[in-house]
């Protein structure tokens, strides 16, 4: 019964998932598309809430969320008794009530800053220095207690510090929630005031719009072929994600009669081998054929637009469609020749299999990185986006194969676009960037090891180390989607027999070749001496290394970016910024419509 | 027949122009393709982040720089020059009554035709009648005015104005952009009031310096 309703759960989960990063993404599509040509992008979407029910809105949860903090410790000091507290914990929430200090003060003084001091408190605010300052001198401060903290960690005074670092840390973390929602509350103005969530409500906005339009379906087509193509198209799209496990197994403790405990998570696991019994794979269907039962079911998303194209009864839909066909035919070939060297590797058609072997060994990129520009290529060739969008090429076909669609029946086509696409950049991530693994993130704990020598390491509980690899899977999705997204933006649309010579003439035969120079090298690893084994093995954690460093490059060079000052090139003001500059400019111009 | 063209197409002497090379970078696509998202993530991330951390330009003030200049209306708005001519107002008397006296100058005046006025006699005893008449009714069609400001040029009282710094919101439909004489007196002038600068002396007042009934031989 329970396993029931967890393969359930977990098929809802993941449903959900691929939906809502699809929505996310239609969005940041344009918003994207946008802001690289120097535009706003679609933010418009908002729902005015009374200041009243704004100014409760802001305290309650941070109220709340005060609270729970309050009472957490209160209940952690309640279980640990005279015990010490944890280094750990220690650590958790002095840094987060670090981080989340100065990044409401910074809020505030940039609020301040934008509207101009009004009172003493305001003054003094503005006082303390520009909002840069302030992160700058926090993220120092944060760094500087790690290293405190990691410096009296053994020591005899370590169990004083900790125990300051955690009660200093639960107060200040209650107090900066508190206060910067205070701070919100006080300072918002008029009668209404409008959540907008970044733009964020557009989307959800876009779909109910499109939930309302008329629904006209034009005389003489297939009026059943053509209600059904849709779904065709949009539900292959949706259930390639069934293969995909979206996190490490959990492991459960086991009931009397052998089934879960699902209260009963472990604490901790052993860093080798996964648990026998009680365990619970994130994955909705962990099917033998694995990755063969992708290509089966991305196949039958052709049929779908084809059939879009044919029932339609309009010549450009009939031509899109072929198109679509034809391409979508054309690329399946090298989708698949691709994956063949990624298999003789991994030695397994099932995707969590070949996640366990990237996340032992390294990242698929690093053994085969031709198959994963070819599959780059193939996957978005498949999902019929810019630049092999020649289906619904507007300069020559209206708009292929969906021109006689609108309303709900279009939006599931574009959305089956961007399903498709996240199904793409999580069949990526699992097969080339190592799905759920993080570099050096094993299921006992962190372990910083290059060959035999292991230079740190720490021991870290079961579901932390799952929700990181889940957290890592996300990111992972989340980055092969906004490259694919980047791509939109960057590349003009091929001509259809570019599109073919690419995909026969020069995707199929690298494919090939790929194949052949991954077996030749795959027998002589495996005909290899002991020192070739071990060579390979430290090579493989170097890797990992590498990753690591990248990522850490990668967070120290966005943060220096984020706290850079602003440059702008100004060039002459224009006359109507005269005019605004004598009317007290635009903020303070008294118009109203 | 010595400086007679020969027969058949004339021959073309042209210039070789060499091919545009093609280097490998430019054949397998793939540098060029990492120089195009260079260039687009570059603009993504600096916009994305002067967006997000409020340190985009002012979109009017300095709107002809580099980045974001979106003016998001309505929270931003462009203010307009001191002359514009926006929406018409309607001036008012100390005593709140419609400045105009129904001279029908404007409408008169009006190249759209969109003004309607019906004019309507003071009632007998009061001390306005037979020197001026009122607006009974004072109807301005919005959608069809062309913004060219002879009304408030041919008004005789400066009853008229179109110094309401406003567009005409959009409304749902055509009805809603006549504007009546109520809506048309409850605007404001820029600086906030709704009389005018010609102050209007009635008869009977003792500042009166025209000519009255009395003056009419008899």
């Amino acid at each position: 019964m329970i396993e029931l309703i967890l393969a359930a759960l977990r098929a809802v989960f993941v449903v959900m998932f691929g939906m809502n990063v699809a929505v996310i993404c239609t969005w940041v599509d344009r918003r994207q598309g946008a802001l690289i040509q120097d535009r706003v992008g679609p933010d418009r979407a908002v729902i005015w809430l009374p200041t009243g029910l704004a100014r409760i809105l802001a305290l309650l949860p941070a109220a709340g969320a005060a609270a729970a903090v309050m009472a957490l410790s209160f209940h952690d000091k309640q279980v640990r008794g005279d015990e010490p507290v944890a280094m750990g914990r220690a650590l958790l929430f002095s840094e987060l009530a670090l981080f989340m200090a100065w990044a409401t003060l910074a809020a505030m003084v940039a609020h301040v800053g934008r509207r101009g001091a009004e009172s003493s408190l305001d003054r003094s605010l503005v006082s303390i220095g520009a909002p840069r300052r302030i992160a700058l001198f926090g993220v120092c401060a944060q760094l500087g207690l790690l290293v405190a903290l990691a410096l009296v960690a053994g020591s005899p005074i370590g169990a004083l510090v900790a125990g300051a670092a955690y009660g200093g840390g639960v107060l200040l973390l209650a107090g900066a929630m508190l206060g910067g929602a205070v701070f919100a509350a006080v300072n918002m103005r008029g009668e209404r005031v409008g959540i907008r969530l970044l733009g964020l409500l557009h989307p959800a906005a876009d779909g109910l719009k499109t939930a309302f339009k008329e629904d006209i379906i034009p005389l003489g087509v297939d009026r059943f072929m053509y209600g059904l193509a849709p779904w065709l198209a949009f539900f292959p799209a949706l259930v390639v994600l069934a293969v995909i496990p979206f996190g490490d197994t959990l492991c459960f403790a086991t009931t009397a009669s052998g089934g879960i405990d699902i209260l009963g998570l472990l604490d901790s696991v052993p860093g080798e081998g996964v648990c026998t019994e009680g365990a619970l794979q994130l994955q909705v269907a962990d099917l033998n054929v694995g990755i063969l039962y992708f290509f089966a079911v991305a196949g039958t998303g052709i049929v779908g637009a084809a059939l879009a194209g044919w029932a339609s009864d309009n010549k450009y839909s009939l031509l899109g469609g072929l198109r679509a066909a034809s391409q979508m035919v054309s690329y399946e070939v090298t989708l698949g020749l691709t994956l063949i060297g990624a298999m003789m590797i991994y030695g397994t058609l099932q995707v969590d299999e070949m996640v366990r072997w990237q996340a032992h060994n390294t990242w698929g990129i690093f053994v085969q990185p031709l198959a994963f520009i070819l599959f780059f290529a193939a996957a978005v060739a498949e999902s019929k986006r810019i630049p092999f969008d020649i289906p619904e090429g507007e300069s020559e076909l209206v708009a292929g194969y969906f021109t006689e669609y609108c309303g709900m029946k279009f939006a599931m086509f574009m959305f089956a676009e961007y399903v498709a696409m996240v199904s793409a950049a999580a069949v990526m991530a699992a097969i080339f960037l190592g799905g759920w693994d993080v570099p050096f993130l094993q299921r006992d704990g962190l372990h910083v090891a290059f060959g035999q020598t292991e230079l740190w390491s720490a021991a870290l509980p079961h579901a932390a180390v799952i929700a990181l690899g889940f957290l890592a899977f996300v990111l992972k999705v989340l980055f092969m989607c906004w490259l694919q997204l980047s791509i939109r933006w960057t590349l003009p649309r091929f001509r259809y027999d570019q599109v073919m010579r690419l995909g026969w003439r020069v995707l199929l035969p690298l494919s090939l070749a790929n194949i052949l120079v991954t077996g030749f090298l795959v027998l002589v690893a495996q005909s290899g001496s002991e020192a070739l084994a071990s060579g390979l093995r430290v090579t493989a954690d170097l890797t990992k290394g590498l990753l690591a460093l990248g990522g850490l490059v990668g967070t120290v060079a966005m943060v220096r970016f984020l706290l850079s000052p602003p440059r702008h090139s100004h060039s002459n003001a224009s006359t109507s910024a005269r005019y605004a500059t004598a009317a007290g400019g635009t903020r303070n111009a008294t118009q109203s419509a | 027949m010595s400086n007679s063209k020969p027969l058949g197409p004339r021959k073309v002497v042209g210039k070789v122009v060499e091919r545009p090379k093609r280097p490998v970078g430019v054949q397998t696509y793939v540098p060029e393709i990492a120089k195009g998202l260079g260039i687009t993530m570059s603009h993504f991330f600096k916009n994305t982040k002067e967006m997000a951390l409020g340190q985009r330009n002012d979109p009017v003030l300095e709107g002809m720089s580099d980045g974001v200049n979106t003016v998001s209306y309505p929270e931003q708005r462009r203010p307009y020059p001191e002359r514009f001519r926006g929406v018409h107002r309607l001036t008012q008397r100390p005593s709140g009554d419609p400045k105009c006296v129904a001279c029908l100058c404007c409408s008169t005046a009006c190249p759209a035709q969109c003004i309607h006025i019906v004019p309507a006699e003071y009632p007998v005893g009061d001390e306005r009648r037979g020197y001026e008449r009122y607006p009974a009714e004072f109807v301005i069609d919005e959608l069809r005015c062309v913004f060219c400001g002879f009304c408030v040029e041919a008004c005789p009282v400066d009853a008229i104005r179109m110094d309401t710094g406003l567009h005409p919101a959009p409304y749902d439909s055509r009805e809603q952009f006549i504007f009546k004489k109520d809506l048309l007196m409850q605007f404001q002038g820029r600086d906030g009031t709704r009389d005018s600068g010609n102050t209007r002396h009635e008869p009977g007042d003792p500042t009166h310096p025209g000519v009255t009934r009395e003056h009419l031989p008899h």
